[in-house]
């Protein structure tokens, strides 16, 4: 288990290593300068060449790089072009929208598609079970915009019961008002990767009710039911959680669009405004810590699995 | 300046979204209610476009900035009326010698900064001296030909080296501000000016708010607190606005005037302004360089189309919008005619095999390039649309001038000067305008200075330097308990002093 966790964690370093390289690169393949974004039109060639001088844009992309890198391993992931502020303390500002709203998001997935996954399954072939199918079916193919706008008029608007837009300006110290605030934007997300879910969560069951240890289990006097409820559920928990893993990449796209749609000061708002600026110090490690977080995630998902699941610990 | 008015861009979701808003409505709106007393403790909360990247008011570009700062945070000698006439501001009083050559301006005593500090003519002094003397700050080249800027007592004189028909006007934007000299304060993310207003808080990516400054020398303002919402999407906006969120939208999409007003707590208010959707063309070389195929898109496009798919706004046929001085009604000049655009083309010898690119800013509505297309379409040029984030812009068509046809909103108010400047990106040279313009900046009469300024918007018209869409319209969808809000060209200046809110 050891030498595994040591491998795992090594694979995960030299993921993160990659990825800063890759989005380092990609960044600076972007048209555009921010010099001149700065400077604004009716600036001349030298305004714009004094400001590239200013932010250290004029130095050799290795060196850059080096800079960049070598400021991560002191938790420095630089400052902003525009503001000057430093790009932790803004991704810890908006992290207090985007990571209450990401496990929001989750937890209403969950909700909504385990029972509900299970149900479909058990009721195979009955109208229930294939309503639900139907129904999740069509509610993954929903655009998240969509779905977020349809909310917005039933609750905001129609009944006014939650605001349609924005976050508290003075964040959490009003808890109340800034949970209200998340509701219709998880609920969203929630809704449309809680449909995905129920997909997978139906196929996992549908699996297990195959499995020889079930129908052991029934053989030896338990109902189809309860022998998959008492055996077929844990095999299935073990793969939603592995789902869910990869899920997380998906909340984190879905929170980019509805963060916008909803006005939410977060991460994924903020990501957007700043490619638009070309504040290329502060995307990259906006995409660093998404990335970092996303495959940090996986190698969790990965130990949790081995430790929960006998089955794997034997396999080298 | 250029500016970003991001209109709706999910029509299609938007258009679903619509039917279903209007099946809510019920049918006729409410009657409006009278707007009870003013409550002096009340905060406002208006929806913008736009948001500055930062606060630095001394190097940052952006029209976004001084919407938002200029009147408010910091102030000037002279300031602007949204009906665009120059009034005293931290001068109570100037006098312009007869050669045009001495302005004189009398500080007002009295003034303090928002730190608590007295504002002093020295700060004066060193703040049009910097800003000047710095070609890092913006607008410092407004002021190259003032030599020198003296203090005496109050009094506070320029010395011009020729007469600048446009020097109060310029001391009225950013070349004007009055800062504290050498003041410490972090510019990128805080304020320290003269206004009615102390910035309070910045929420990056979301909001900015004011609050009354209680230490001002003028009228205090009427609202206690001032909150400007950054909201780009109309959808999202009239939601807020729907849902009692904000009390003002800015920049707002006239087409939706139904769904604000539905429910009778908003009215639309169609504001002029300066917002001109230019059309450029490359004419530096290629088939743009022939005035017959520029007369002809010029007469090809159906402006009175274009009005009617916004919703707002008017044709303006030439350079200057009817704000600004100089103006004169041009539609004569190229009046819309398919025939005349094709007989015009095929004079040029192009017949039916014209393919220009129109290289356009991404924020922009599709409304614009779609009826382009169409419309060039029609007498037998293919457009081709490339729709580019903004800093592309910047450097293939601004700088590079690498375009064809290029599509932006010019918001700035006088900024004639763009077309006597041959390098610009216009691309537009004719040493005729530019000796106009230059007359009209030397001129001392203010009458006169327009009259030259209207005879050298009629020729560049005349040459189909570029085409004008429209003059867009200042949209604004205002409370019913709000009153005092500022309806002309909000896009370039908003001047909250006056707004007021009551609770009834």
């Amino acid at each position: 288990m050891i030498r595994y966790t040591l491998t795992r964690f090594a694979l995960l370093l030299l993921g993160l290593l990659v990825a800063s390289v890759l989005i380092f690169v990609t960044l600076r393949v972007l048209p555009g300068d921010i010099a001149h974004l700065i400077a604004g039109v009716g600036s001349t060639p030298e305004q714009q060449e004094a400001i590239r001088e200013r932010l250290g844009l004029d130095r050799p992309l290795p060196e850059q790089y080096l800079t960049w890198i070598g400021g991560l391993f002191r938790g420095d992931l630089g400052t902003s072009l525009l503001t000057g502020t430093s790009v932790v303390d803004e991704l810890a500002e908006k992290a207090e929208v985007t990571v209450p709203l990401g496990i929001l998001s989750l937890t209403i997935a969950v909700v909504i598609s385990v029972p509900l996954g299970v149900l479909s399954a058990m009721r195979r072939g009955r109208a229930a079970g294939t309503g639900l199918s139907v129904g999740a079916q069509t509610l993954a193919a929903v655009p998240v915009v969509w779905a977020g706008m349809m909310l917005v008029v039933v609750f905001a608007v129609w009944l006014g019961w939650l605001p349609a837009q924005g976050f508290p300006r003075s964040g959490w110290s009003d808890p109340w008002a800034a949970l209200r605030s998340l509701l219709l934007p998880a609920l969203t997300i929630g809704i449309v990767e809680g449909a995905m879910l129920l997909r997978f969560v139906r196929s996992a069951t549908l699996q297990a009710v195959g499995q020889d240890f079930v129908r052991t289990a029934a053989a030896k006097g338990l109902t189809r039911d309860q022998a998959l409820i008492r055996h077929g559920l844990p095999v299935v928990g073990l793969s939603v959680i592995t789902v869910l893993g990869l899920q997380v990449a998906g909340i984190i796209v879905g929170a980019v669009v509805i963060e916008q749609l909803f006005s939410l000061p977060g991460i994924g708002r903020m990501l957007v405004a700043d490619v638009a600026a070309r504040d290329l110090p502060k995307v990259q490690g906006e995409l660093l810590a998404l990335t970092g977080f996303v495959l940090i995630v996986g190698f969790v998902v990965d130990l949790v699995h081995r430790v929960i699941d006998p089955r794997q610990r034997e396999a080298p | 300046m250029l500016r970003r008015t991001a209109l709706a861009a999910a029509s299609l979701l938007a258009a679903g979204l619509l039917v279903l808003t209007a099946c809510s409505g019920g049918g006729g709106s409410a009657a409006p209610t009278t707007p009870g007393e003013p409550d002096p403790d009340a905060s406002v909360a208006i929806r913008l476009v736009l948001e500055p990247s930062n606060l630095d008011i001394r190097e940052t570009a952006g029209s976004a900035l001084d919407q938002i700062l200029v009147d408010n945070i910091y102030q000037g000698l002279v300031a602007r009326t949204p009906e665009q006439d120059v009034v005293p501001a931290l001068a109570r009083d100037w006098t312009v010698s007869p050669d045009g050559l001495t302005y004189t301006f009398t500080l007002r005593e009295g003034v303090t900064f928002h730190d608590g500090q007295e504002l002093t003519p020295q700060d004066v002094v060193w703040s049009l001296t910097t800003r000047r003397d710095t070609p890092a700050w913006r607008d410092a080249s407004r002021l190259a030909n003032v030599t020198s800027i003296t203090a005496e007592g109050q009094d506070i004189t320029l010395t011009l080296t020729e007469p600048d028909s446009s020097l109060l006007w310029n001391l009225t934007g950013r070349a004007g501000i009055v800062l504290k000299e050498g003041d410490t304060v972090d510019y990128k993310t805080k304020a320290n000016g003269t206004g009615p207003f102390v910035l309070t808080q910045w929420r990056q990516g979301d909001s900015i708010t004011l609050e009354r400054n209680d230490a001002y020398w003028g009228e205090a303002s009427g609202a206690a607190e001032v909150v400007f919402d950054y909201i780009p999407d109309n959808q999202a906006a009239l939601n807020a606005a729907l849902a009692g969120e904000v009390d003002v939208l800015t920049g707002f999409d006239a087409n939706l005037k139904e769904q604000v007003e539905q429910n009778g707590d908003f009215a639309l208010v169609l504001g002029k302004s300066t917002d001109k959707g230019t059309l450029a063309f490359n004419q530096t070389s290629g088939p743009l360089a022939d005035k017959r195929v520029r007369q002809a898109i010029r007469q090809a496009i159906d402006h009175d189309a274009i009005i009617e798919a916004l919703a707002s706004g008017q044709t303006q046929y030439g350079p200057i919008p009817e704000l600004d001085p100089g103006y004169e009604d041009l539609s004569d000049v190229a009046p819309y005619d398919p025939e005349a655009a094709k007989e015009l083309l095929e004079d040029a010898g192009y017949e039916d095999d014209l393919e220009l690119t129109l290289t356009i800013p991404n924020f922009y509505s599709t409304t614009i390039p779609q009826i382009l297309v169409s419309d060039l379409d029609e007498v037998g040029i293919t457009l081709e649309v490339d729709s580019v984030d903004f800093t592309t812009w910047l450097t293939d068509v601004y700088t590079n001038h690498d375009y064809d046809l290029s599509f932006v909103l010019h918001t700035e108010a006088r900024d004639f000067e763009n077309w006597a400047d041959p390098d610009y990106y216009f691309t537009y040279d004719n040493a005729e305008v530019q000796d106009l313009y230059a007359q009209s900046l030397a001129a001392t009469d203010e009458s006169e200075a327009a009259d030259l300024l209207e005879q050298a918007a009629r020729i560049v018209s005349e040459d189909a330097a570029a085409d004008w869409l429209y003059n867009g319209a200042s949209v604004v969808a205002i409370g019913r308990n709000v009153v005092g809000m500022p309806t002309v060209n909000v896009n370039e200046r908003l001047n909250a002093a006056e707004i007021a809110k009551s609770n009834g």
